[in-house]
Parts: C-alpha cells; sequence; structure tokens
C-alpha cells in the first residue's frame, strides 16, 4: 500500500475517464495530492492545450452542489456545475463560479500561525509539527468537558470527524452555525416539519411541478437552503410544461431577486405573513366550498386585508387563482420567519399547504430525504443556541475552543457579544482559510486547504428528491503551507496518545473518509456500484459523490397539519422606532463572497450597486424626509447604530428599510475590510419560539448625517434606471 | 490584348444568415448573475474597483439589465435581460474603426475584436447601441499595477489573451470553445454538432435560460426557440440583425 506510485498513475485513478479495478488498489496516502511542476520539466502527461477536469464538491456554501474543475498544468482554471450530481445538474451560481477567486485569493493564511488577539494576521509563522503540538496538547491538558469544537455549516466530513472526536473524549458534541442557517431560520423551519409534517426534517417543497406558487418571504432563487437547484426548478415551474406557465406571487414587504421574478409581488406589512397565510386559506376553503378547518376559520380575512396593509380584493383575487390552479404551493421562509411569531407563520403556511391537499402529491410539500450515510437531521444551530454557547464562553466552562469554517465575530450580531466572549476563553484555535476576524481573535490559526484543495464530502439536506452524498477531491495541490484540518487533528491526537489516538486511528484524512464510506460499498441501487473499498473511492472522486438513483421522498399526512390549531397572530416588533427593519442576505455575496472581487463588482441584481452597503428606502419616504440618493443615514435601533448610503428603491413598502447582509468586514482581506458596514451591528437579541433570531422583528429610526462622501458604483448608471440611456438619444 | 477582371461577388453581412446563434429566456431568467461571473472567469476579464465601477468603467461582457415601470405601490420589474454583445450581422460598430479592430469573421459569421490592432479610439464603443463593449481605461491586470494579480493569475484562462490598457474588448461567443470544438471536429473528419460545447454564460445559467448553438441549422434547440412567436430582437429597427434573440415573458 505505500508504494509510491507516479502523478500519471493517480490521474488514471481520480480523474473523470474510465479506472479500472486493477490498478485501483494501489492507492496509497502518498499519492493523495498532485505536484504542481514547473514549465520546464512537464509531466509525461502533460500536453499543452490539453486540461485535465476533476469532479468535486462546492463549498461556498453548505447546499453541496457538484462541481467539475478544469485544470490545466496543476492550475485549476474554470469551475463548471458536474452535469450527473443531482443537486445541480450541471449549473452553478456566481458564487460557485468565483470558488477560484477564493483559492488564488492575495490574502489567505499561508502558514501555521501564532496570533496576538485582535492585532493584523502577524506573520509568526510556526512549524506543522509545533502546530500539531500546541493541538495535542490543547487536547492532552485541558479537562474534555472545557474542550468546545464550532464549525460551519461545511464540510460534513470534518464535522463527522470531530464529533467522533469529542465523544470518544467524552467532550461536547461540536456546535455548527452559519449566518445563511440564521437567516433561513432553519431551527424554525424544521420545529415546523416536526409539528406539521410528523418528523423533524427539512420540508422539500415541489417547485417544478407546481403552477401557482405563493411564497410568503422565501428568498429561493437568492441563497435559500439550495439556490441553484430552487432556480432550476423555477425554470421547470415556467416553461418545463408548454401546456401551462406557472404562476408565482410573492408576499413580502420589500421586492427581493426573488419577488422580482413574481407575477405579482404583494407588499404586506411584516410579520403578517401568517395572517395573510390563513386567510388566503379561509377564502379558498369557502370558494371550495368544503368545511373550514379551525385555524382557517379564526381569521377574518377583512380582518387580516387591513392589518397587512393590502386591499381584500387581492386575496380574493388570490384565493380565485389558487382554486383555479392544479397544483398550488405555499413556501415559508426567509424574513417572514425571523420574526417573534416566525414559528407560527411557517406552521401556518404548512397548513395552508394541507389545506390545498398537496401533501406527497407532485407540486406539493414532502420531507427531503436523508443523505446516503446519514442516520438523522441534524440542523445547525439556532441563534438562541448560540446564545448558550456564548454564556458557556463567558462563564469560563470552555477553556479550549476550536473553530472551523465560521466566523462568528461578523456573522452573529454584535449585542449578542461573541466577540467579548471570546476574549474570556483561555485559548482559542482557528483553521481558517482566510484571515477573518474570528481567526483574528484567536491565539493560534493553523490554516485548512481551500475548499478546492480539499478532500471530504457534503450531505444534500434538499434540493434533490434523490438521497445525494456529494464527493470532494483536491483539484490542485495546496498552493500555500496549509494543511487539512481532519489531518491535523489525527496528527494531534495520534501525538496525544492514549484514547485520543484510539479515537482517532486512520492513517490520513482519506483513510477516515473510507471509513465513512464503507457502508456504501455493495449498495445496489446507487449511481455506482463497486465490490469494495477502494474501488469505491476512485468511483467516488470520478463521479463528484454517490447518490440514490431512485427519489426517496416521503409524504406527510395532512390529518395531523389540519387537526392543530395556529394563530401567527401579528408579530412583535422591538424598539420604538417609525421603521421595520429588514435585513436580507446580499444574493452575490451571500455571508462569505466580500473577500472575492469578482463577486464584489457583480451588481446586486435589484439595485445593480456593487462593492458597497446601501439602504434601501421607498422614494416617497426619502422625499418626505428630505433625503436623496446616496446619502448617508444613520439607522438607530435598540441594539446598536449603523451608517450607510441610501438607495432610493422603488419597490419597498415605505414603512420598511432594508440592508444587505454581506459587507462591512473589519478583516477578511483586502477586498472585503473596510468597506460597506454591517446590519448584524444593529440587530438585536430577540428569538422567535423556535430559537432563531427574530432578525427581522425590530423597528428602527432614520437620521440623516449630512453626509455625501460618494456615489455607490452601480451599473445601472451605464445604462440609466428607467432605460434612458439606451437607444436613441444618449 | 484585354484581361478579363474577376471581380468577387460581393455580398452583405445581413444577406448572409449567421452561424452561431443564442436565444436568451427572459421569462427564466433570475438575474443571479451566475453567467456574469462565469463570463468573467472564463474570458479573464478585469474587476476595476469601487471607483472607476462607479465612472461606469466595469468591464462586464455580459450585464443583467432590469427596468422599473411606475410607482409605489403599482410599481413593476421588467423581467430582467442579459445583455452581451448581439453578434450584429450589419454591426454599427464595424466601419467605424479606423484600425480594422472589429471585423467581421467570415468563417464565423461574428464580430471579431482584435486586440493586438485596436488603438483605442473608442469609436467602436460609441456607436454600440447595445453598449456592451468595455474599454481597458487602466492595466487592471498588471501585477506592477496590482499586486495581487500575481496570485489571482494562476487561474486565467490560457485560451484567452489578456488585455492590455487602451483596448477596447467584448464578448466574444466564447471563440476559444467554437475553436476547440472545431479542432476536434476537423480532426474527426466531421463538422461541429449543435450542444457539442456550449458558451460559458449558457453553461452555467441555473436557469437553463440562455441557448447557444448552431443557427444555421433548422432543427437545433437555438434555432427553434429563435423562430419562438415570443421571440424579439434589440433594436431590431436599427437594421443591426442581431444574432441574440430574446424571449418575452407572459
Amino acid at each position: 500500500m505505500s508504494k509510491q506510485i507516479s502523478r500519471r498513475d493517480f490521474l488514471k485513478l481520480a480523474t473523470a475517464g474510465a479506472a479500472t479495478t486493477a490498478v485501483l488498489t494501489g492507492c496509497g496516502p502518498a499519492s493523495r495530492y498532485v505536484e504542481r511542476e514547473p514549465y520546464q520539466r512537464m509531466p509525461e502527461y502533460t500536453y499543452n492545450g490539453l486540461s485535465t477536469y476533476y469532479a468535486t464538491a462546492c463549498r461556498e456554501c453548505a447546499a453541496g452542489c457538484g462541481l467539475v474543475v478544469r485544470t490545466m498544468q496543476g492550475r485549476a482554471i474554470k469551475v463548471e456545475g458536474n452535469a450527473n450530481n443531482p443537486v445541480n445538474l450541471g449549473k452553478t451560481c456566481a458564487r460557485g463560479q468565483a470558488t477560484l477567486q477564493g483559492l488564488y485569493n492575495p490574502d489567505r493564511v499561508e502558514n501555521p500561525t501564532r496570533q496576538n488577539r485582535g492585532a493584523a494576521l502577524s506573520g509568526d509563522a510556526l512549524e506543522w509539527d509545533a502546530a500539531i503540538q500546541i493541538i495535542s496538547d490543547a487536547l492532552k491538558n485541558t479537562d474534555p468537558a472545557g474542550i468546545a469544537f464550532l464549525m460551519g455549516m461545511a464540510p460534513d466530513h470534518l464535522f463527522d470527524l470531530v464529533s467522533d472526536l469529542a465523544k470518544a473524549i467524552g467532550a461536547p458534541a461540536p456546535l455548527r452555525f452559519g449566518a445563511l442557517g440564521m437567516f433561513e431560520a432553519r431551527a424554525t423551519l424544521g420545529r415546523a416539519a416536526e409539528t406539521m409534517l410528523g418528523r423533524s426534517a427539512m420540508p422539500f417543497f415541489d417547485l417544478a411541478n407546481a403552477d401557482m406558487v405563493l411564497s410568503f418571504g422565501a428568498n429561493f432563487l437568492e441563497t435559500w437552503l439550495s439556490p441553484v437547484a430552487f432556480t432550476r426548478d423555477f425554470s421547470k415551474m415556467r416553461r418545463g410544461n408548454p401546456k401551462r406557465r406557472g404562476y408565482f406571487i410573492q408576499f413580502e414587504a420589500r421586492m427581493s431577486q426573488t419577488a422580482s421574478k413574481a407575477d405579482e409581488w404583494i407588499p404586506i406589512r411584516p410579520g403578517t405573513e401568517g395572517l395573510v397565510a390563513l386567510a388566503i386559506g379561509r377564502l379558498v376553503a369557502e370558494l371550495k366550498g368544503g368545511s373550514v378547518p379551525a385555524s382557517f376559520s379564526s381569521v377574518d380575512p377583512l380582518e387580516v386585508a387591513s392589518t397587512a396593509g393590502i386591499k381584500l380584493e387581492t386575496l380574493e383575487h388570490v384565493a380565485q387563482l389558487v382554486v383555479g390552479s392544479q397544483a398550488p404551493l405555499a413556501i415559508p421562509g426567509g424574513a417572514a420567519l425571523g420574526q417573534s411569531n416566525g414559528l407560527a407563520t411557517a406552521e401556518s403556511v404548512l397548513a395552508l399547504n394541507a389545506l390545498f391537499g398537496n401533501f406527497g402529491i407532485p407540486g406539493g410539500v414532502f420531507l427531503s430525504p436523508l443523505s446516503p450515510n446519514q442516520d438523522a437531521y441534524h440542523r445547525p444551530a439556532s441563534a438562541r443556541e448560540m446564545t448558550d454557547f456564548i454564556a458557556k464562553m463567558e462563564d469560563g466552562t470552555i477553556k479550549v475552543l476550536f473553530v472551523h469554517g465560521v466566523n462568528p465575530v461578523f456573522e452573529l450580531p454584535a449585542s449578542l457579544g461573541f466577540a467579548e466572549a471570546l476574549a474570556t476563553v483561555p485559548q482559542v484555535i482557528s483553521f481558517a482559510t482566510f484571515p477573518d476576524e474570528t481567526a483574528l481573535a484567536s491565539d493560534y490559526i493553523f490554516p485548512d486547504h481551500h475548499g478546492l484543495e480539499s478532500w471530504g464530502y457534503q450531505r444534500v439536506v434538499t434540493g434533490s428528491s434523490q438521497p445525494v452524498l456529494s464527493g470532494a477531491q483536491p483539484v490542485v495541490s495546496p498552493y500555500f503551507n496549509t494543511r487539512a484540518t481532519a489531518d491535523a487533528l489525527i496528527a494531534a491526537a495520534q501525538l496525544a496518545g492514549g484514547k485520543f489516538a484510539e479515537a482517532m486511528p486512520f492513517a490520513d484524512e482519506v483513510a477516515f473518509l473510507q471509513g465513512k464510506l464503507a457502508a456504501l460499498v455493495g449498495e445496489p441501487d446507487g449511481s455506482f456500484f463497486a465490490p469494495e473499498i477502494n474501488t469505491f473511492t476512485a468511483y467516488f472522486q470520478q463521479h463528484g459523490g454517490w447518490w440514490m438513483t431512485a427519489p426517496a421522498l416521503s409524504s406527510p399526512s395532512a390529518s395531523n397539519a389540519l387537526a392543530r390549531t395556529v394563530s401567527p397572530g401579528v408579530a412583535e416588533f422591538a424598539g420604538n422606532g417609525e421603521f421595520f427593519f429588514l435585513p436580507f442576505v446580499s444574493p452575490t455575496l451571500a455571508d462569505a463572497g466580500a473577500n472575492k472581487p469578482w463577486l464584489q463588482e457583480l451588481p446586486d441584481p435589484t439595485t445593480t450597486v456593487m462593492w458597497n452597503t446601501w439602504i434601501e428606502m421607498n422614494p416617497q419616504t426619502a422625499q418626505v424626509m428630505g433625503i436623496d440618493n446616496d446619502d448617508v443615514v444613520e439607522i438607530v435601533s435598540e441594539a446598536g447604530r449603523v451608517e450607510a448610503p441610501v438607495y432610493l428603491y422603488p419597490a419597498i413598502r415605505p414603512d420598511v428599510i432594508a440592508m444587505p447582509f454581506g459587507q462591512g468586514h473589519t478583516a477578511y482581506g483586502r477586498f472585503a475590510a473596510g468597506r460597506g458596514t454591517n446590519p448584524a451591528d444593529v440587530l438585536g437579541v430577540r428569538f422567535n419560539e423556535a430559537g432563531d433570531l427574530a432578525f427581522a422583528g425590530m423597528k428602527v429610526e432614520v437620521r440623516k448625517t449630512g453626509k455625501k462622501p460618494q456615489v455607490l458604483s452601480r451599473l445601472e448608471s451605464r445604462i440609466g434606471v428607467y432605460g434612458e440611456g439606451m437607444g436613441e438619444e444618449h | 490584348m484585354t484581361t478579363e477582371l474577376k471581380i468577387p461577388e460581393y455580398k452583405l453581412a445581413e444577406e448572409e444568415s449567421g452561424k452561431w446563434g443564442m436565444v436568451v429566456d427572459t421569462d427564466l431568467c433570475t438575474g443571479c448573475q451566475a453567467c456574469v461571473a462565469a463570463c468573467a472567469m472564463e474570458n479573464n476579464i478585469p474587476y476595476v474597483g469601487e471607483e472607476d465601477a462607479a465612472y461606469g468603467r466595469s468591464m462586464h461582457w455580459i450585464r443583467t439589465e432590469r427596468f422599473w415601470e411606475g410607482e409605489y405601490p403599482e410599481v413593476r420589474m421588467t423581467d430582467y435581460q442579459p445583455m452581451l454583445c448581439q453578434q450584429c450581422g450589419h454591426a454599427p460598430c464595424e466601419p467605424v474603426c479606423p484600425a480594422f479592430a472589429t471585423v467581421h469573421s467570415q468563417s464565423e459569421k461574428l464580430n471579431l475584436q482584435v486586440y493586438n490592432r485596436c488603438v483605442g479610439t473608442r469609436y467602436c464603443a460609441n456607436n454600440c447601441p447595445y453598449q456592451v463593449r468595455s474599454f481597458n481605461w487602466r492595466d487592471y491586470q498588471d501585477p506592477r499595477l496590482r499586486p495581487e494579480i500575481t496570485i489571482l493569475a494562476n487561474q486565467f484562462n490560457p485560451d484567452v489573451t489578456v488585455r492590455r490598457r487602451g483596448v477596447m474588448e467584448k464578448c466574444t461567443f466564447c471563440i476559444q470553445r467554437i475553436h476547440k470544438a472545431q479542432d476536434l471536429a476537423k480532426s474527426e473528419g466531421r463538422e461541429v454538432e449543435d450542444g457539442e460545447f456550449t458558451t460559458a454564460c449558457a453553461q452555467a445559467c441555473p436557469a437553463n435560460a440562455i441557448t447557444f448553438g448552431r443557427i444555421d441549422h433548422p432543427e437545433t434547440l437555438v434555432s427553434q426557440l429563435a423562430h419562438s412567436s415570443r421571440g424579439v430582437h434589440h433594436l431590431e429597427e436599427l437594421g443591426t440583425l442581431p444574432r441574440v434573440t430574446y424571449l418575452k415573458g407572459g
């Protein structure tokens, strides 16, 4: 097994070509990385002009899309979607495309580094042996109850490894968190699925086969859950069936990118989404002439219309459209769930689906299948669970904190006090690839490889009706002196000896992965069949994962959902300001895109602003207040204040102001640091019933500052807002 | 003795059918910018930074436009419309170039931009009614100006030239991909088939809103879509004969 094999052999095994089982058993750890060679001494297989393609998994978010990366002479050149992966079927989003600018980012952490907390990235590089010794000492010399692991929503294999390690040494289970999960209110979705669909799982909305879609705040064409899959399904909903064109109505206070594709955008007052869903349900039930279930009969559509700030005719019109459709579907999500009544809102919308009778039928609601090597659905931590975690940091329970794949100093609301609590933890070790805010507040940064240099797998939570495990492999050798966190932990545990070494008896990360994949060997109904583990691993690399060939959606029962009484009421709003505050995730940057220059230069789809943060305000409101485009205003909430230039946005309620999340970094490299502001700075500590942050449950004041330092860069200035720059006169 | 002069038959560009065509279904486009990012990654397009972007100097070869209609609450956004070089059969950019840097390809029926001929008069951009040409106002890809390029350049596509300051550029319909497919087809003694390859934008598009292919074959998907009753050509009245068809929504 330890025989060195050449790069040529390796490629035979790993590329998406034909590999034979005979060669595959020779695959040992030494051959697991491809060496970059100088041009003068080209490897024999390399011809100028021929590329090599590797299948892997995208790590820009947790959706687990499959990628095929074109490489040339050891460099990654272009990212394409993996046409066979059921999640994205060959497609990618903008962030997936720009992942190469993360790989070749000028501001990566290049070496294991000893860091002065809070200072800029120090140049105090360590040897990896010293780094492993530090991790090993931290594991061995700390009471297991004082060891904490904080992980991101990707990758899953590392989460599994850390879970196993924590369990074996008696440390608390690792906690996972991500800003996208927070803004998606995943805990709320999971709990609503438990009460209404009978199981805590991720609901599956069969958008592709619906013909009448009512979305209550779900931003499924932007960053929500699995945006590439939802965009494909949206496309099918619209034009997949030549006999009909799916109709789409979005209820939300601000026209998001998703709402901009709706046939009707209905700007309801924030916090009334649940009531509106119930009122539509009642009208639909009455039009159909059956009995009206209790939840629905308790609301008065006229009253709801006036509370939501719309006309009764609008609700009646929607109800009529629903009655006239074949496959209506209602989707709860986004800011509608990030309210004090978010859980009841999610339940109301699921109840509406039950009323439509679409549980378990095409175009309706299902439960997403579990990934092939998964025992149960594990959602990321809610903001309330993070608050408990912060309390443990503050009271000294946590002695050593390991952080990987998440940047809570930036992502969590400042008012939760994560940064302050972090400062009290005796030892913080970060595995960050980039010098983000949390990494710089650590004692050590032991950088992980970039996702394209990494092994691993990612479980697909939703987005495909088939159970999918997306597989990752390095497409290039590591560019910097980084090391896979899994390898670092395995080495450290073995160095520590005893129960630590027993918990991690693996030669390296790949051996660990093989252990986790072993259960799938010989499985007959998958995308490929392999009789033994080395063959399986090789095919897993070639295909970019393993998935079942048949759909495995489960159908929930509707009786439970209809029997249950839900009463969402109107959400409570914290603070005394006159405006509802609506933070939303930037569709182009998402949570971690700000360090990639091309993502910064992608215009925001709705406003076309690039490279900055803005505050959206209705032009009529702004006129009354004497505010113009690009005037800097201050938003004051009960929790804090933040400044940004105003963008007069024509499609937002006059009583709402909105602000994108994604900018406002104080670190994270030259393209992100010092650019824009972060709406998390004004978010207060309020939760909904499921423990998710009520991020859209605030009222804020808007104050003029009299400043107008610069105009926002926007693409529309090249063509004009109303198209006046196109064509004739200009 | 008189010699008979053989004057080659002259054919106006508009009389020739295109070879490659594109159809964009604006009812499906979600404005997600995946095409814009894919295009930038494939074609080594530089980012210009916040200030130059504010001056309208951003280099996007493709951009998604959207316009507003009406005022709140009766406000509506038009469908997103990805705007890229329309590869006009009768291109307004071509006759104004004093250096013959933007010319029509006889073999591909595309508008070419020859970077090493371009002297940067910008007449072509001035004359383009679609405003899809972008000009290199600075040496954006020069490591002396931008040290970070040294690392970012690892990702550059070796099939596409890196442009210098003072040069105009625009969408090429990913001509490097066309040539690659043609080379392969030639070596196998056949013609390039529809669907054998596609442009970076069409390949990435999660909504399948962009279709690229052989517009000269009536059976291809792109040809059939182009003849859809929903199809329109932008600024058709200018007589530019665009090769990109937009399918209107609704």
